[in-house]
């Protein structure tokens, strides 16, 4: 993986279609705004992100990835999210042992939630670019 | 389960497992000493020649019982503990029809590499404990083993402190296995000579550049993958197009994206395997004594494993009806995990 | 293979940050795109003309159209598709609206962030194949949970329609809050009679089955066939419906969660409520002093009830009303906030109760004091910039609606979704007020949200019609996005029959593969990503078509 400038963070997520898909809908309708680095991969499920997916993503270049469904207990799919917390839990737990933990993030965003989808990418966005900043200066 | 233990007396276990092997489609599959060293051998008719410890590894035996599933033969394992935890793991994972076999683990007191060439090692227990007492002459593996006791399985062989040998059942197989050897149940056990099982080894961490370097040499070979005992896919992910191309489709890659170091996709096959057997991942080590470039592969894949083991309380191998972490959940857990 | 790539303008929604032009050249000179073109509007009946000639004229195999969110005009599209004998999952819709020009201002960069999305869509796309949409049968049932106004107006047209109902209510009779109105505004009717000609004219009607006491334990299966367990009184009763209405209601906003005002601290303080029950049966003195306060239980950010609840002013009036009608010489003084007498009349209405004698403060009460002699009303006059402090006999609280207390429960049995205040979600505030994500699923009346009995009325006949419209044909189109296992890679671990939700895996011990039941199968992709070699894989979401739309992404333009 080559050392890659996040300065202008580039960031995969994936949505699950009935709830985070659905509140960045409704982020577009109520012409919310947030940083276009962000694009997004829509799922049915959240359970459906395949940890392969978040390695290669992140080996194909990008800066982050979130993965981002329904709250514990409201999934669409009933229990669909149980399943993704665990799996991306341990690949949190694997990337930190590669100190890379910051690479994804976990959240979930009802339907109804616009506001707080743009909240999160937003702060993970910034986050990013703010590292990254911090690094450049401690370079130069 | 109450464990039964039986004292095994001088030439009880051999008088024992020939009786066993005197029956119709009965086979053990343990070590078999001879001019060239010890290897893995499935025993027919005779246990002549048997060892009971193999203190030179080459592969994990589990290896070999993949997909074996007819329920005709009855097998008596004989292996190291890390072996018979690779093979619990593939019952659960329904690789091995486990009807007819009883799983015997031997407290392993350390292996060296079967590259290593090392000449006049012991071939007793307590000698070979006396030789690994010095750490560093055991594989990287082994030193961060975290069961080296024989008690995994069914039943376990065990070696006592004052060189007394005892077979231990944990099950009612077990029970079947402790009636092969002559004697009576003993009402209680002496102190072990592999008394303790704390996991050694420390937290793992490390980063992307110490990785890239340690995988640099890495020429996707998959023997790492193919000596696995629990990388049981019969298609692997890696072997398509998807992220190892090769002819038009590599063209076609390299062509739109401009990528083109070789060979491709060495440390998204590393890192996605890593996740893969996660839950299974018993730290033998075979993949590392495999591999022909001598990559430290046993650090990362134990060291990955046991971190995502231990955050879910779990043991690979340690228990049949254990669950494999990423089937089950529970409904209030892991928030620290969400961001 | 042939693809063609449909770019909207939607007017200059996308347009006037998304160089649309750049976009339709940059795509022109890939290899497989034989069509680049772009659009004002490709849903009007031109644009989807457009699309249809260059189907047939190019013999295009893929179809990538970058309009608005996928989810609007599927259908819609799907039909240009099968009019031009193309199969309808060979479409790939690429949200450029919500997902891009409307949340970024950077033309530049929202052209390059269009020019991904697409590409995503591109890449994706050519892994797509021909899929069947399958048909069910559905059952020409309808279950209505609640028998309140909302529910029993749904009720009458669905069995008015030839459908057999099942209404479920939980208390002990139908009709809901609106059994206890007493002479409501404007109809000058009794709730007890609104309630009574609706239940009267429902028990005639045939293939009407009313429960009540009853509460819904259990709720599976899938639109169609939803099969739901009924806790009756006589003991637990299966039944199976096409659809389901949710109508359960709201709850009055409790006052005591505000204790400044002394509710339930003292007999004299009392909601709209408690008066609806008790305003002939009230024992105050002769020409009594009676408060009437607004907006208590909505616009409070501070009980966590932001909204209006839309009907509280109109019982105000009708508190105001009632009191001047009974008490002569009353002192009636309403303090609020603003006066929203939105129905038809109801300006008038607020005009004649002033008439009537009752006086309007503007302000918020801070806070009841009970005393020997009266209450204490304190507050601040906005009108006069002037705090006031005066006596009362009485004080009537106008209380908003809260969720009902059922709402998390409902929600959670059928898998529907709540708002930010806990009422039940629609589909789409505007498109789909009816509708829930769950297809088959509707909500009615004020479990949706504030509204007044006309509204839910309404609502609930309006919820009836959409509900008759998906099932009068008697059978379902269903998605085949379901998973399908690849026998020759399958190895036989039965971690996806572990893992499945809805139990749809199965293990074939003969032939030692799992199979799928394509009926049960939910669709969710779980077993595709537990799956270590991705031999079960989900259709529509496959594994190459992901990881190409993930490069996609992430290349360089």
């Amino acid at each position: 993986m080559e050392e890659k400038s996040a300065l202008d963070p580039q960031i995969v997520g994936f949505a699950c279609s009935f709830c985070t898909f659905k509140a960045s809908e409704m982020a577009g309708s109520l012409r919310m705004k947030y940083p276009d680095g962000v694009r997004i991969v829509q799922v049915p499920c959240s359970s459906r992100v395949d940890p392969a997916f978040v390695i290669k993503s992140i080996f194909d270049g990008a800066d982050a990835v979130f993965v981002a469904g329904c709250h514990p207990g409201d999934c669409h799919f009933i229990k669909g999210n149980y399943f993704t917390r665990r799996k991306m839990a341990a690949l949190k737990e694997m990337l930190d042992a590669f100190s890379m933990k910051e690479k994804l993030r976990l959240f979930w965003v009802s339907a109804a939630e616009a506001r707080r989808f743009v909240q999160k990418v937003t702060a993970m966005y910034d986050g990013i670019k703010e590292a990254a900043h911090a690094d450049a200066g401690k370079r130069n | 389960m109450q464990t039964q233990a039986k004292e095994i007396r001088e030439g009880a276990l051999e008088k024992g497992l020939n009786r066993f092997l005197g029956d119709e489609g009965c086979l053990v599959f343990g070590f078999e000493g001879g001019p060239e060293g010890v290897r893995h051998r499935m025993f027919k008719g005779t246990i002549d020649g048997h060892l009971l410890f193999n203190p030179c590894f080459d592969v994990n035996g589990a290896l070999y019982l993949r997909r074996l599933f007819s329920k005709g033969a009855k097998i008596v394992l004989m292996l190291r503990p890390c072996e018979i935890r690779s093979y619990v793991e593939l019952v659960k994972l329904t690789q091995v029809e486990p009807e007819g076999i009883i799983a015997v683990s031997v407290d392993c007191p350390g292996t060296v590499s079967s590259k290593e060439k090392v000449a006049d090692l012991p071939a007793d227990g307590p000698g070979l404990a006396a030789y690994f007492k010095a750490e560093d002459k055991m594989r990287p593996a082994c030193r961060t083993c975290r069961e080296r006791r024989g008690v995994v399985g069914d039943a376990g062989v065990r070696i006592a402190a004052d060189g007394s040998m005892w077979a231990c059942s944990y099950t009612e197989k077990g029970d079947a296995f402790l009636g092969l050897i002559e004697g009576d149940a003993a009402a209680a056990v002496p102190e072990m000579l592999l008394a303790e099982a704390a996991p050694k080894g420390g937290h793992f961490h490390t980063d992307m550049a110490a990785f890239t370097k340690d995988f640099a040499p890495c020429i996707m070979c998959k023997n790492c993958r193919d000596v696995c005992p629990v990388c049981y896919c019969i298609d692997c992910l890696f072997n398509g197009d998807e992220y190892l191309p090769k002819g038009d489709a590599l063209l076609n890659k390299v062509l739109r994206t401009g990528q083109g170091a070789m060979p491709q996709g060495r440390e998204v096959f590393h890192l996605v395997r890593m996740f893969h057997v996660s839950q299974s991942c018993v730290g033998c080590g075979a993949c590392e004594e495999a591999c022909p470039q001598s990559i430290p592969l046993a650090t990362y894949f134990k060291g990955i494993s046991e971190r995502l083991q231990g955050m879910f309380g779990y043991m690979s191998g340690r228990g049949a009806d254990e669950a494999i972490p990423y089937l089950t959940f529970q409904e209030d857990e892991l928030h620290d995990a969400e961001d | 293979m042939k693809t063609g790539i449909f770019i909207c303008h939607c007017g200059h929604n996308i347009k006037h940050t998304v160089d649309v032009r750049k976009v339709r050249d940059y795509f022109s000179a890939f290899p497989n795109v034989v069509v680049s073109s772009d659009y004002p509007f490709v849903c009007s009946e031109p644009g989807q003309e457009m699309i249809r000639e260059s189907i047939e004229k190019e013999g295009l195999q893929r179809v990538i159209i970058a309009s608005c969110t996928p989810s609007l005009h599927d259908e819609l599209f799907k039909d240009v598709l099968r009019k031009s004998h193309l199969n309808p999952f060979l479409l790939r819709r690429v949200g450029i609206r919500e997902h891009c020009s409307w949340v970024g201002d950077d033309v530049a960069r929202n052209t390059e962030k269009a020019i991904r999305l697409i590409r995503a869509g591109l890449y994706s796309a050519a892994h797509y194949v021909p899929l069947e949409e399958k048909m069910v049968e559905v059952t020409k049932s309808a279950l209505i949970v609640g028998g309140g106004v909302s529910g029993l107006s749904a009720a009458l047209f669905l069995s008015n329609m030839g459908m057999h109902v099942y209404l479920v209510e939980k208390g002990p009779v139908l009709g809901g809050h609106v059994r206890t109105l007493k002479d409501i505004w404007p109809i000058r009717k009794d709730g007890a009679a609104v309630v009574g000609e609706m239940e009267a004219e429902l028990r005639e009607r045939e293939h009407v089955e009313i429960f009540t006491s009853t509460t819904v334990t259990n709720f599976e299966g899938a639109f169609g066939n939803y099969r739901a367990t009924l806790h009756t009184p006589e003991g637990d009763r299966e039944v199976t419906a096409g659809g389901c209405i949710v109508a359960i209601g709201f709850s009055p906003f409790d006052a005591t969660a505000k204790p400044e005002l002394a509710y339930g601290k003292d007999g004299r303080v009392m909601t709209t409520v408690d008066f609806e029950q008790r305003a002939d049966s009230l024992s105050l003195p002769a020409k009594p002093r009676v408060a009437i306060l607004h907006c208590i239980g909505s616009r409070d950010e501070q009980v966590g009830r932001p909204y209006c609840s839309r009907v509280c002013c109109v019982n105000a009036l009708r508190t105001a009303e009632a009191v001047r009608q009974r008490y002569e010489g009353s002192y009636v003084e309403c303090f609020y906030m603003d006066v929203r007498a939105h129905p038809r009349g109801g300006e008038e209405f607020f005009e004649e109760t002033q008439e009537k004698g009752a006086l309007f403060t503007r302000g918020n009460v801070a806070e009841i004091v009970p005393g020997p002699k009266g209450l204490l009303v304190r507050g601040e006059d906005t009108l006069l910039g002037e705090l006031f402090e005066r006596e009362f006999d009485l004080a009537v609280l106008s209380v908003g609606m809260s969720p009902p207390a059922d709402s998390a429960a409902v929600a959670s049995l059928m898998k529907i979704t709540l708002d930010k205040d806990r009422f039940f979600l629609e589909a789409h505030v505007k498109l789909r007020p009816y509708d829930t994500a769950v297809k088959g699923i509707f909500i009615a009346g004020t479990c949706s949200g504030p509204k007044d009995m006309e509204e839910a009325i309404n609502h609930g006949r309006a919820s009836g019609v959409k509900l008759y419209g998906f099932l009068s044909a008697g059978f379902a189109v269903v998605d085949p996005f379901v998973a399908v296992v690849d026998v020759k890679r399958c190895s036989g671990c039965r971690m996806c029959e572990r893992a499945c939700v809805a139990k749809a895996i199965k293990f074939d011990e003969a032939a030692r593969v799992v199979r799928v039941e394509e009926a049960a199968c939910m669709g969710c992709g779980l077993c595709n990503s537990t799956c270590p070699s991705s031999s079960i894989g989900l259709r529509g979401y496959i594994d190459s078509a992901l990881d190409d739309e993930i490069a996609a992404l992430v290349e360089a333009v």
